[in-house]
Order: C-alpha cells, then sequence, then structure tokens
C-alpha cells in the first residue's frame, strides 16, 4: 500500500516538473532557429543571426541590463527598508490608525496595478516624473511594496520581541538592540523580501510602458513588440537574458542567505 | 511621548507611498465621473458609468475578464493546494524539486506568453506532435488555444504561473503544520488523509484563500496576458480600458477611467467577500 502510494506521488511531481521545463526548452530552441517549417518536429535550419544581430549592438544590450537592474535592485532596496520599517510599526506597536495604515500597505494587492498606472500618469506628468527612471522605481515601488510588506511582518512576527528586549534589558540602546539583534535575525527574510520585490519590478511591463513612456527601457518593454511582430527568435534571446539574470541574482541572494544562516525552524502554531 | 511617536515616523515613507496610490485611484474615479477641469468638464456625472455599462462589447468584456480571472485563481488554487500536499506528502518541501516549483515565480508574464506561443499555436509543437502522430493532416485543424474565445491560452498561462506561485506560498506552513498537529492527529489514530483533510488543510486556509485572492485581483486587472493571447473579441476589460484611454480624443478618457471603477468595485467585491470568508474560517478554527 505504501510503495503504491509512493509510485503515485512521484508520477506526480513528474509530470509538474515535466510541464514546467518543457516551455523553457523551447525558448532556448527558439534561439538559434532561423527556419522551421510545418510539420517539422525539429528547425530544418539553425542560425546565429538572430544572436549576432542583438550582440552587434552590445553596448545598446548593456545599457538595457543596466538600466533594468538599476531600477529593479533599487526597487528592491527600497522595498526592504520601507518594508521593514512598516512591518516593524504594524507588528511591535499600538497606536491610533493602525487598521487604517495597515489596509492602506495591502491596498495595491486589491487593485489593479493597471488602473492605478492609469490614474497616476497625470499627476506624474505634472510633477515631470513621467518618463524618467525616478517616476517608473516610484510606480514600481508601490506595486512590490506589499509582498515585502507581508513577507516582513511574517518575519517581525516570528521574531518577536523578546530578543530585543533582552538585549535591552542588558544594557543595549533601543537602535543598538535593532540593529544588533533583531536586524541580524530579519535578514534572512529581507533577503526573501528582496528577491519577491525585484522579480515583481523586474516583469512589470504595462507600469513601465505607462509611467516610462518608452523613454525607461527594461527587458520586457524592449521584448513585447517582437513577440507582437511574430520574429520569436529575438523574442526568445531577450527571454533567455531576461531568465539568466533572474537566476544569477537569486543563486547569488540564496548563497547569501546559505552563508549567512543554517535553514531556520520557525513555528507557526 | 517619543515612543508614542515612533510607528509613525517610522510609517513616514509607506504613508507617502500610500498617498501616492491613493491619488491615482482618486485622479481615476474623480475623472470616471466625467470631472476633468482640463477639458472643460467639471459637471460630476455618472453618465459615463451609464453608457458603458449598456455597451454590449463592454458586459462581454466584463464576463470574459471574470471568467478568466475566476478561472485562473480557482484552477490555480485547487491544483497548487494539491500539488503541495503532494509534495509535503512525500517529504519534498525543500531542495531542488522546490527550486523548480520557484522558476515560474521567477518568469515574468511576457516570457511565459511567449511560451505558450511555441507550444500551443496551430504552428506550435502541440500541433506539429499531433500532426506528426499523424492526428491533424492540416495547422488550420489543430484547435484555436490561444487567441481564442474562451481565452484558453490565457488562462493556461496564469496556472502556468500562479499554481507554483500557490505552492510556495503555501508549502512552508503546510510542511510545518503536518509535521506537528498533523503528525499529532495521525498519533492519535486519523489516517494520512483524514489528518490532512481535518487539520492541515483547514489551519492551511486562509493563507490558500489570500493567495486566491491575490491571483484573482491580479488576473482581473492584468494588461500584458490578455493583451498578447487573448482574443480580438471580446477583450479583456484593462485591455478595452487602454484602448479607451490611448484614443486621440480625450473626451474618451472618462470611459476608460468608468471601466477601470468597475474594476475597482469588482476588486473590493472580491476583498469584502475575502474577509467575510477569513473571518469566518478563524472563528471556525476557535470554535
Amino acid at each position: 500500500m505504501k510503495r503504491k502510494k509512493n509510485i503515485w506521488e512521484g508520477l506526480i511531481i513528474g509530470i509538474f516538473i515535466f510541464l514546467v521545463i518543457v516551455p523553457i526548452l523551447t525558448i532556448l530552441v527558439w534561439v538559434g532557429t532561423e527556419r522551421w517549417a510545418w510539420p517539422s518536429l525539429i528547425p530544418q535550419k539553425f542560425s546565429m543571426r538572430a544572436v549576432n544581430g542583438i550582440l552587434r549592438n552590445r553596448q545598446q544590450l548593456v545599457r538595457l541590463c543596466m538600466s533594468s537592474l538599476f531600477i529593479s535592485a533599487s526597487v528592491a532596496f527600497l522595498s526592504v527598508v520601507i518594508g521593514t520599517m512598516t512591518a516593524r510599526a504594524l507588528e511591535c506597536y499600538d497606536f491610533f490608525g493602525k487598521r487604517l495604515f495597515s489596509f492602506m500597505s495591502m491596498l495595491p494587492f486589491l487593485v489593479p496595478g493597471t488602473v492605478f498606472a492609469m490614474g497616476v500618469q497625470i499627476t506624474f506628468i505634472k510633477c515631470g516624473l513621467s518618463g524618467t527612471v525616478q517616476g517608473v522605481i516610484i510606480v514600481h515601488l508601490i506595486c512590490s511594496l506589499p509582498y515585502a510588506v507581508t513577507l516582513m511582518q511574517d518575519g517581525t512576527r516570528a521574531m518577536g520581541v523578546k530578543l530585543e528586549e533582552q538585549a535591552r534589558v542588558l544594557g543595549a540602546g533601543a537602535l543598538q538592540a535593532f540593529f544588533k539583534v533583531t536586524l541580524p535575525n530579519l535578514f534572512p527574510v529581507m533577503l526573501s523580501a528582496f528577491s519577491m520585490a525585484f522579480v515583481v519590478s523586474f516583469s512589470q511591463y504595462f507600469l513601465t510602458l505607462m509611467i516610462g513612456g518608452g523613454n525607461v527601457k527594461t527587458f520586457a518593454i524592449v521584448m513585447v513588440p517582437y513577440l507582437g511582430s511574430g520574429e520569436r527568435n529575438f523574442a526568445s534571446i531577450y527571454s533567455v537574458i531576461f531568465l539568466v539574470i533572474m537566476l544569477l541574482v537569486f543563486g547569488i541572494l540564496e548563497w547569501i542567505v546559505g552563508c549567512f544562516t543554517k535553514a531556520q525552524e520557525v513555528e507557526y502554531y | 511621548m517619543k515612543k508614542k511617536m515612533t510607528p509613525y515616523i517610522l510609517l513616514v515613507p509607506q504613508l507617502i507611498l500610500g498617498v501616492v496610490f491613493i491619488i491615482g485611484l482618486g485622479t481615476g474615479i474623480i475623472q470616471s465621473l466625467g470631472v476633468i477641469p482640463a477639458f472643460g468638464l467639471t459637471e460630476p456625472t455618472l453618465k459615463y458609468y451609464k453608457e458603458v455599462l449598456t455597451r454590449p462589447d463592454l458586459l462581454q468584456s466584463l464576463k470574459y475578464s471574470l471568467y478568466i480571472a475566476f478561472m485562473s485563481a480557482f484552477l490555480a488554487t485547487v491544483t497548487g493546494t494539491f500539488l503541495c500536499a503532494v509534495l509535503v506528502s512525500a517529504g519534498k518541501v525543500r531542495g531542488i524539486i522546490m527550486r523548480i516549483v520557484q522558476i515560474p515565480i521567477i518568469v515574468p508574464h511576457v516570457v511565459v506568453a511567449l511560451f505558450i506561443v511555441n507550444i500551443l499555436s496551430q504552428n506550435g509543437i502541440l500541433a506539429r506532435i499531433l500532426a506528426n502522430a499523424g492526428l491533424i493532416t492540416d495547422q488550420q485543424q489543430f484547435p484555436m488555444l490561444i487567441y481564442d474565445r474562451y481565452g484558453l491560452g490565457v488562462i493556461l498561462a496564469y496556472l502556468w504561473k500562479e499554481i507554483p506561485f500557490i505552492i510556495y506560498f503555501v508549502i512552508a506552513l503546510m510542511a510545518n503544520i503536518n509535521g506537528s498537529l498533523g503528525e499529532a492527529a495521525t498519533n492519535l489514530g486519523a489516517n494520512k488523509l483524514q489528518a490532512f483533510m481535518k487539520v492541515t488543510l483547514p489551519l492551511c486556509m486562509n493563507t490558500v484563500l489570500s493567495g486566491f485572492l491575490i491571483i484573482f485581483v491580479f488576473a482581473l486587472g492584468a494588461y500584458e496576458l490578455p493583451f498578447i493571447l487573448g482574443a480580438t473579441t471580446p477583450k479583456a476589460l484593462p485591455v478595452l480600458a487602454y484602448l479607451e484611454y490611448t484614443k486621440p480624443d480625450l473626451r474618451a478618457r472618462p470611459y476608460a477611467m468608468a471601466i477601470n471603477g468597475i474594476l475597482i468595485v469588482i476588486s473590493l467585491i472580491a476583498a469584502v467577500l475575502y474577509y467575510i470568508l477569513l473571518r469566518r474560517s478563524t472563528k471556525k478554527l476557535a470554535g
């Protein structure tokens, strides 16, 4: 009986993993595909034309990477800082208007980003933020922050204030206790908040389009027109670069977490 | 006194961003009521909502958007929770398999759209496999799975991304409960399924519901996938709103905002329902 169940479990997990992996392989094939006529299962002609085309404009590609990375890294960093502050206020203090603030911090989860983007565009134009990197960072930040706040709230709640109080009792100042005791313990959660916020920002298309107005180039903005025009090899190359950057960012973050802490168990109930 | 101010000081940046968000929503709502002083429109009116709500194409879009959002969120939540349970039961809650689960979460929607085109279009791999197996002879015989009226391509794209999201969202909690309270239930004589259905799943329900809500609201208001993979008619609400928004005739702007207003109302209704369900399930647990 037990044996049989394990086979089913293995099968289900196997199918799931297959369905996750296969789509990614399709874009790898398309990167070097020149001609792939119906109904052949493999492309007739491979070439590096599209790859070379993109690499020829290396400067442009580097600039695109830099602007995309800069925007998302700034958004992620700010999300973590603000998320930690908000989570601390909401979890460790009782104050007037707490529920209102709590609701406000989750509001971007409840209202679609497209609605916000169309509404706020005129304000951004008036403030001169439209078409600027700062403007894009602000709107990305608004959409990434709820994720960071949620994660940081969970982390802060699990951590509690007991250790920090202990440090205070032992003579540490308020700031000292926070920076030397609480912060290092929250560090792994902060890194997952960072990666979540990074992903949300890196994937934005509509918000970047609305507020960036075509001036601010990110991978999503550059890729979508190729999708529409049916140039799948170009779209695939940008997608692969997109994914490689994401994986690198995640790899580095995971590595930092791994160095920093042995897997900690948190009891929820 | 100083202590009393601390939370407010901590909340300053959050407050500033919150205000920007509310300005965005407020501007949209005011414009949807037809108040745009720059265009000489100053009388608030509900006429745009009335007109928009009687347009046949809008009702179609409304149904289409609700259907896509609900199907994506529902199927993703159910499948995701099921797979999560399988993973917990198989003891695969970290390591290489969880790495693979994380992949779709970090893949942007526009890239997922490309996957779907590669696989499900009439020129895609699935159609080619069927042709090679002799099941179809012509591209046209392959059903339209993308750009179709039923939004299949859009829903499948969301599922590819959101099922792993649900797993990731729920698994830490589920593994934890299953290890502690689920184990206790098993020791008290429940079988594995009973322990899961009666102890672990109810305790995870709030998180699962939050996951559902996040996906529903996201899919309802997202532009990318219905824009790239959706049908020409009906258009999803955000696509329709953006179309009105970018019309050169600025008097069309209130229509765009009225569509957005409808999106806000639906999202808020979903949120209220969610809070009611949340409270009820919390009460049930307490009682």
